[in-house]
């Protein structure tokens, strides 16, 4: 029998709300999914389109990026202006056909623990249905392999 | 008297009198239906200036050598609408003012141009609102609407097929007059964003993420997709991101030099219907 497809996760979070909603997820010990890699970031604004390009490219299978409910951002509008650019990049990946379903974007606050538990075991359940995002790793490892020799 | 003489009178004045150290424009190209441009610092270079349908090519992005505006000075450049547009831009993001520069409006119908009136780039404010108006009802590009019906996969396997192509030249890059950066993100090497080798992993990336730079900003006047040796269709990428702008946060990029840029601006109720 084969093993289930486990996917490889990057998530990008700041680090006021969603990382500290990670924390409480795990000083409450909830179980969550162990596919994700979280990356801590100041703010969601930090967050470069370039971030997920190159999570991407480095073989996830999914992009998570969380950040502070909007007004809730320590930086004021942090937030905000990441809202704006995920909109357009969003339609930007779906329009070179990297399927919309493989980023994803929440809000989480540092109350919201038991949101970010759930959050994780769903994500990872909806990649793994994906399954691997093979058209783009069928790229990564044509550079792998001419970098051998 | 054509609309070419009427402009050589006029561009002869304007550097005789002194008013502009330089006026960019059109001569003739390699072949009868290019045309190259043209920098004319004295009266007599005036001779050589065409002014006809074939040229298609937005000059603005030349204002922007280094050093040019510098000194103050006042420079003429032939501007097409879509050229008018982005010094509008160039000036809401602080690369020039609008004040240095001496409009040369015209524009092409068919075979046919004929002059645009104003000096400066505010004084096309009709013109520009008209055109955001022209934007809003124009209809999908075929080969967009095409794309949009693929499933993912499908579209992947095309660009890629495009992108495959890409031999990292840049020249998208360099003809684009929204392209400014002093050190692009593609330069940086620490770290690397872009792979450097031109292979199609790379050109994902390159390719995105230039289209992305310039969402709510490009003015779509395909001067990229005409400098792609390769004939990527570069249009069809920027064209979504105006498409997009326009949808979600009511944007023509270029209408004003007042306007925000898009990108660097919020609306508190901005659509989040993505967000989980």
């Amino acid at each position: 029998m084969s093993e289930p497809f486990e996917p490889k996760i990057v998530a990008f979070v700041c680090t006021y709300c969603t990382y500290a909603g990670a924390d409480l997820a795990g000083t409450s010990r909830l179980k969550y999914a162990p596919n994700v890699r979280i990356i801590r970031l100041p703010c969601t604004g930090r967050i470069s389109p370039m971030f997920i390009l190159k999570a991407l490219q480095k073989g996830a299978d999914g992009v998570l990026v969380s950040g502070c409910h909007p007004g809730d951002c320590h930086f004021n509008h942090g937030n905000y202006h990441a809202r704006r650019r995920w909109t357009v990049f969003r339609s930007l990946l779906e329009f070179t056909g990297i399927p919309q379903d493989r980023v994803k974007f929440s809000w989480i606050s540092a109350a919201e623990g038991s949101k970010f538990a759930e959050l994780i075991n769903s994500v990872t359940e909806d990649f793994r249905k994906l399954g691997p995002f093979d058209q783009y790793k069928k790229l990564i490892k044509e550079t792998e392999t001419a970098a051998t020799f | 008297m054509s609309t070419q003489e009427t402009y050589k009178t006029k561009v002869k004045e304007l550097l005789s009198s002194g008013k502009v150290k330089m006026v960019i424009g059109y001569k003739a190209g390699t072949t009868a239906d290019r045309r190259r441009p043209h920098f004319m610092r004295t009266p007599e270079e005036v001779d050589q200036l065409v002014l006809d349908s074939a040229c298609i090519t937005n000059l603005s992005g030349y204002l922007l050598s280094e050093g040019l505006l510098s000194d103050g000075k006042e420079i003429a450049v032939f501007l097409k609408p879509d050229g008018i547009r982005s010094i509008n831009i160039l000036a809401a993001e602080a690369q020039l003012q609008s004040n240095q520069v001496v409009v040369l409006g015209f524009d092409i119908n068919g075979s046919e141009i004929s002059a645009l009136q104003g000096e400066r780039a505010s004084d096309f404010q009709a013109l520009t609102s008209s055109s955001n108006e022209a934007r809003l009802h124009k209809q999908q590009h075929p080969e967009s609407a095409r794309l949009e019906q693929m499933t993912p996969a499908e579209r992947f396997a095309y660009w890629e097929d495009a992108f495959s192509r890409c031999i990292k030249c840049y020249a998208c890059r360099q003809a684009c007059p929204m392209c400014y950066c002093r050190r692009c993100i593609v330069d940086n090497n620490q770290p690397q964003w872009v792979n450097t080798s031109s292979h199609t992993l790379g050109n994902f990336e390159w390719n995105i993420v230039r289209a992305f730079h310039l969402a709510g900003r490009c003015v779509e006047c395909g001067n990229c997709g005409r400098a792609c040796p390769v004939n990527i269709p570069l249009g069809l990428l920027n064209m979504k991101m105006t498409d997009e702008v326009l949808q979600s946060f009511n944007h023509y990029p270029g209408v004003s030099e007042t306007q925000e840029p898009v990108l660097a601006s919020f609306k508190k109720n901005d659509s989040e219907t993505f967000i989980l």
